[in-house]
């Protein structure tokens, strides 16, 4: 131990710039990973959370496939009551405007449950208030209290946010109705109240059907198993005795699918995160092997003394450890702060393709500090492992040679070449390997391979440099490219390591660009085939997802009577189980989506031929994402959960999708109706007179629907500005953490290129000594660091380039299911080139100006 | 709440003006009961859902072939809350259907009590207005010939308590009580009911109490009672006694108890025996407590041992609860807190001894005064 303080800590103390760069790099990439853990824990939680709160002491479920449980079925299930207590309920998100003539565009998004109070107190617990005291009433009055068809209860939270008082009027917004409601108590902070903030709304289960107009139908019945009973049998016993169409759960899978529907998106998340992780791990390798590579002499003093080849090895792997721990220590409450951040920019996300969630950072918990040191210390490790190793092998007699070994290390040597052939090697293997359960997992791994197959290739392409451009430097620079050229041709063993760190980092944001770019392009195209219609009519434009807010029949008469309206079709959704997977399956008017080509097809080749064939039979069209997933192709037959149990359907065409990666499978209104229910629209698009102007048609019918149908309507203009923003926000998290990745290494070159100024005083002042200029000196540098730049820059783009086409073509396709046509985004890449090397450039002055500053006290080797 | 201010507001006015005579048929939509009402069956065995008040009331003595000893009770009854609501919705709720059941096992001295309540909804509970069929989730009971069948099942701490009893009542003919079935309640005309019972149903079937199933046998009786306004505020409750005589004489006295604790003149009684029906007013008969239990659970003192003497009929009785504590809570369901069991009766008729079984209940003793909850 005290030879570690000696050597190792002694070293850190004089090291100082490198270790601190390293640490504070460590940690960041610490950071991000925490910051991304806990906004991948934050979505999913975040639905758990009202999950849990809103199942209470729920143990099983009962639901059915598409619009709810019809209750006509619901007679028929008195058995149920042997095994615990029933609950029906009635579960929506909805708009509430807090006042009835206010600011109509201040609404909240709440979560409303109808229940039958008789029936649900064993289930949820809803304490009323009363200002600061509890209100204690018993179940009959519960009940008359919610009993007329305008009371609603709402949460002390929300009830303070807009000083609303029992008695005052709030507004209930579903599809393009709203309904004034009463408020007739106030809950208290317990219980289901409080789920997503105290934006929670109580209602009896008759009154909830009203306002939501949802009649004959609950969205679940709650079980409450006995306690003597045992959940797992009774969930068997139930499922041999339910009826075909019906189906029974635990309320948790709920949660678990979420889970599965978002685990993609988190995978590759975390798996991004993981970059600035890695560029600090290069850093690590870069700060050990430099003190291995500087204190041969010492390694071999130490040798000559008796240490043993394990204490070198223990030595060196103990400073990677010491700055892992130190580096983890720091990053886990900087990831903290960091999450903030991270969780804003993915609850949008996640709340606009998957579930409504809260943008709020959940606690840090043990697990994650764990994690962290888990991931962070072995990283460091291994990373040190190489260097570590090589210094155990440091002959006790290097002790009496003079920095032979750093010369001899930096030898052109084969396995510069092998190693790297070797990774592409897997890369491309693994970059055919099919998908694990859904996730990319070999697809990450040969990214891995050709990253690290890349970081193994800089020392021979320094080399190569060495032998190609000595001419050309002095051609250039003269003197001081001379001299820069000589000082990076002896240092390439020191500098590969910053080098590939800084052109991994770059390497993956110009992957990223080009993915992203490619994407863009391709949802642009997207959009531009299938938005054909004029006019698209939805109830909320923020409306919650899996909102059946629905748009009324008079509604769309409306709108279709006008004289300028050609065609209407109306689109609407329901959430479905399909296997272990959430999907959505759609109806919409399949003969005016043929007449409008509103679709763009993947196959078969005459796709609206196949879609008009669909028309009238047991027939659907699937998304990509729904084709990919699950194997199914054209004329395939796929079974589906329907009210009246498992249902074929065939297959009849595939259709490009970018909306969702949860697979959609759309039927033509008729059959849907036929399977489910009449489906009541929750958007229309409609088709205009070419000679008609959209925007004064919009107005006219903006004006016809009056002010209580609350409905948006866009024109196909704003639409596509709409889809696009979406999409930038989308990937505005995407671009935050590359710009982290690319601050760590540039960072990490500055570091580099100050110790190796650090290590050559005395060669740098002796240069003074024999009349170089200081504007040469710094001149030299900085043209040091611009190669640098160069080649980092050369290295990252080839290598982004391949590892896009592995985002593109492999790890995409296998997370979501999208097909993205490849488009590089030449301004971006030229752009973000151009500040690189004025970056690396600049990250060469502050050594510059502190060569500038050696004189000769620094020969004489006098240590200040 | 709404409802209950209107009704207040009625209460007001009825003091203020006195009694509005025999002229009120409706009160808040829901029918009244009146004097001149002509009860039929079966046609009147079912539901009547435009009174707001209704209930099928069944006790009984029953025992196993060993002499085992049990009482029952199964109660269902309906109050309307909206006798005419808007909102289409299945689950709106028009009426209230809850159901108490309670079974006294003697030897033990226990009393098992279970309760239901329930909106008709998607039809877990409700009353035929065609037959007399009856039901709260999977308790029920029906009437098919001269038979009634009850059914109630539930699973409670102490393991399973349910029955399963057919009551035949032979040829026998409901019994109206009051003046033809309408029975005077409060001073107002509509405070009152349609009342009558079969007093004495041959009774066959299967217990079970904490998980143990017995065959028995025995006497039960039935009430069915409707109207829509029974009590005045000045009544807090009452104490009601069913007798089966072992000579096949059956009583039935109730009296109602005013906030001063005199009992009312509206109380009264009915004598059945094999040739007559005798109507009893409160001055045909005597009730006086002679014993009280203190419910350690509510700290109502119930009297659990009474005096009976109906001098016209030659009969002077002792009425004892065969155990005391035959207290229902019923939090869950009507939120009363009443006394209601299995009773000895013992005495003597024209000075010869005389011996009976019956079921006795008082209310009012705990919780809100009765009149609140039966308005």
């Amino acid at each position: 131990m005290r030879l570690f303080i000696w050597f190792i800590l002694q070293n850190v103390q004089q090291q100082r710039l490198r270790s601190v760069a390293t640490v504070a790099s460590l940690s960041v990439g610490v950071a991000v990973v925490v910051a991304i853990q806990l906004a991948n824990m934050s979505s999913v939680r975040g639905f758990s959370a009202v999950l849990d709160a809103v199942a209470g002491r729920t143990s099983l479920e009962i639901t059915a496939p598409g619009v709810g449980v019809p209750e006509e079925r619901l007679a028929v299930l008195g058995w149920l009551r042997e095994f615990g207590f029933v609950s029906p309920v009635v579960d929506a998100d909805v708009l509430l405007v807090p006042t009835v003539d206010g600011d109509r565009d201040r609404f909240e998004t709440v979560r409303l449950l109808g229940i039958d109070i008789l029936r649900d107190l064993p289930f949820r617990d809803y304490p009323l208030v009363d200002g600061a005291r509890a209100r204690r009433i018993t179940t009959q009055e519960f009940l008359g209290i919610l009993t007329d068809t305008d009371a609603v209860v709402l949460t002390q939270a929300f009830s303070d946010k807009y000083s609303l008082e029992v008695g005052d009027t709030v507004t209930m917004v579903v599809g393009d109705r709203t309904t004034t409601l009463r408020l007739a108590a106030v809950l208290g902070n317990d219980g289901p109240a409080q789920v997503l903030g105290g934006n929670f709304a109580l209602m009896d289960i008759a009154a909830a059907q009203w306002a939501l107009d949802r009649f004959g139908f609950v969205d679940r019945l709650d079980i409450r198993v006995h306690e003597d009973l045992d959940v797992a049998e009774v969930e068997q016993d139930i499922s041999a005795q339910l009826p075909p169409g019906l189906d029974v759960g635990r309320p948790g899978r709920r949660g678990a699918e979420v889970e599965r529907m978002l685990r993609a998106f988190h995978f590759n998340l975390t798996a991004l995160s993981f970059v600035a992780l890695l560029v600090g791990l290069f850093l690590v390798y870069n700060t050990v092997s430099v003190s291995v590579i500087t204190r041969q002499n010492e390694i071999g003093m130490l040798r000559t003394m008796g240490v043993s080849q394990g204490t070198i090895l223990g030595l060196f792997l103990g400073e990677a450890g010491a700055m892992a721990v130190l580096g983890t220590l720091l990053g886990v409450p900087l990831g903290w702060l960091l999450a903030e951040g991270a969780v804003g920019l993915t609850s949008s996300t996640v709340s606009q393709f998957w579930v409504a969630s809260a943008a709020q950072v959940p606690p840090l918990t043990w697990d994650v500090v764990w994690l962290a040191f888990g991931i962070a210390v072995p990283l460091a490790l291994a990373a040190a492992l190489l260097p570590a190793y090589e210094a155990a092998r440091v002959a006790p007699m290097a002790a009496v040679r003079v920095d032979a070994a750093v010369q001899a290390r930096d030898r052109f040597q084969r396995r510069y070449l092998y190693v790297p052939a070797g990774l592409f090697a897997a890369a491309w293997w693994m970059a055919q390997q099919d998908a694990i359960d859904g996730l990319p997992v070999f697809g990450l791994m040969s990214a891995l391979a050709i990253v690290f197959g890349a970081a193994f290739l800089i020392p021979a392409l320094l080399y190569g440099f060495r032998v190609a451009s000595s001419g050309l430097m002095v051609r250039w620079f003269r003197v001081e490219g001379h001299l820069a050229h000589v000082n990076l041709a002896s240092a390439i063993s020191r500098l590969s390591v910053s080098v590939a760190a800084l052109a991994v980092s770059l390497a993956m944001m110009v992957a990223i660009a080009v993915m992203v770019g490619s994407f863009r392009e391709t949802v642009v195209y997207w959009v531009g085939q299938t938005l054909q219609a004029d006019l698209f009519i939805s109830t909320a434009r923020n409306a919650p997802v899996g909102d059946r807010g629905s748009i009324g029949p008079d509604t769309e008469a409306l709108i279709a009577s006008h004289s300028s309206v050609l065609a209407v079709d109306a689109f609407t959704g329901v959430d479905v189980r399909y296997g272990e997977t959430p999907i959505v399956v759609g109806a919409g008017r399949f003969q005016v989506m043929v007449d409008h080509g509103a679709l763009v097809y993947k196959a078969p080749a005459d796709g609206p031929r196949a879609m008009a064939g669909a028309i009238g039979t047991d027939a659907v069209v699937v998304s990509e994402a729904f084709s990919l997933k699950h194997g199914v192709s054209v004329d395939d037959v796929i079974s589906l959960p329907t009210p009246q149990g498992e249902t074929r359907f065939r297959v009849a065409a595939i259709y490009f999708d970018y909306s969702n990666d949860r697979g959609i499978v759309v039927m033509d209104t008729a059959t849907f109706a036929q399977h489910f229910s009449s489906p009541r629209p929750s958007g229309l698009t409609v088709y205009l007179d070419p000679d008609a102007d959209p925007n004064h048609i919009r107005d006219e019918l903006q004006v016809a629907l009056g002010p209580d149908r609350r409905l948006f309507i866009s024109t196909n203009a704003t639409l596509r500005g709409e889809v696009l923003r979406i999409f930038d926000a989308t990937f505005a998290i995407t671009y935050a953490l590359e710009a982290i990745a690319i601050a760590v290494s540039m960072f990490g070159i500055a570091a580099t290129l100050l110790t190796l100024v650090l290590e050559r005083r005395r060669e740098i002042a002796m240069l003074r000594l024999v009349g170089v200029e200081r504007y040469q000196l710094r001149r030299m540098i900085v043209i040091e660091a611009g190669v640098l730049g160069v080649v980092t820059q050369v290295v990252g783009l080839v290598v982004g380039l391949a590892l896009s086409l592995l985002l593109i073509y492999v790890i995409n396709v296998q997370s979501f299911g999208w097909t993205i046509q490849f488009h590089a985004p030449l301004p971006f890449l030229a752009q973000s080139t151009l500040a690189i090397l004025v970056a690396t450039t600049i990250a060469g002055l502050y050594p510059a100006r502190l060569a500038g500053r050696f004189d000769l006290s620094d020969v004489t080797g006098r240590q200040e | 709440m709404r409802c209950q201010k209107i009704l207040a507001i009625t209460f007001l006015l009825m003091a203020v003006f006195g009694p509005v005579g025999g002229t009120q048929e409706v009160l808040d939509g829901w029918r009244l009961a009146q004097p001149d009402y002509v009860l039929e069956f079966p046609r009147d065995h079912a539901a009547h859902s435009d009174y707001r008040i209704e209930w099928w009331y069944y006790t009984g003595n029953v025992e196993t072939v060993e002499g085992r000893r049990f009482g029952y009770q199964l109660t269902f009854f309906r109050v309307g809350i909206n006798p005419s609501p808007i909102n289409p919705s299945q689950w709106t709720v028009r009426d209230l259907h809850m159901a108490h059941f309670a079974i006294t096992d003697v030897e033990r001295g226990t009393h098992r009590v279970s309760e239901r309540l329930n909106r008709s909804g998607v039809g877990w509970a409700g009353a035929s207005t065609d037959t007399l069929q009856v039901w709260n989730e999977e308790w029920r009971a029906s009437m098919t010939g001269t038979t009634h069948r009850l059914q109630a099942i539930d699973t409670t701490e102490h393991g399973e308590l349910s029955l399963d009893l057919r009551l035949d009542s032979g040829d026998a003919v409901p019994v109206r009580h009051g003046v033809k079935g309408f029975s005077q309640k409060g001073r107002q005309i509509g405070n009152a009911s349609h009342y009558y019972s079969f007093t004495r149903l041959e009774t066959v079937g299967q217990l079970v109490v904490d998980g143990e199933s017995f065959d028995v046998s025995g006497f039960s009786w039935m009430d069915h009672e409707f109207g829509s306004s029974f009590l005045e505020e000045s009544q807090i409750g009452w104490d009601w006694f069913s007798i089966q005589l072992d000579d096949g004489t059956d009583v039935m006295v109730y009296t109602i108890r005013s906030i001063d604790g005199e009992p009312g003149r509206l109380s009264s009684g009915t004598v059945v025996t094999t040739e007559s029906v005798t109507v009893l007013d409160s001055s045909d008969y005597q009730l006086t407590p002679v014993r009280r239990w203190t419910s350690p659970r509510t700290g109502a003192a119930y009297p659990v041992v009474w005096k009976l003497e109906l001098p016209n009929e030659g009969l002077s009785l002792d009425v004892a609860a065969v155990v005391e504590a035959q207290e229902l809570v019923t939090a869950e369901s009507t939120g009363v807190t009443y006394w209601e069991g299995t009773v000895d009766v013992s005495g003597t008729r024209n000075g010869e001894d005389i011996a009976g079984r019956g079921y006795l209940e008082m209310t009012g003793y705990a919780g809100p005064p009765m009149s609140t909850v039966l308005r």
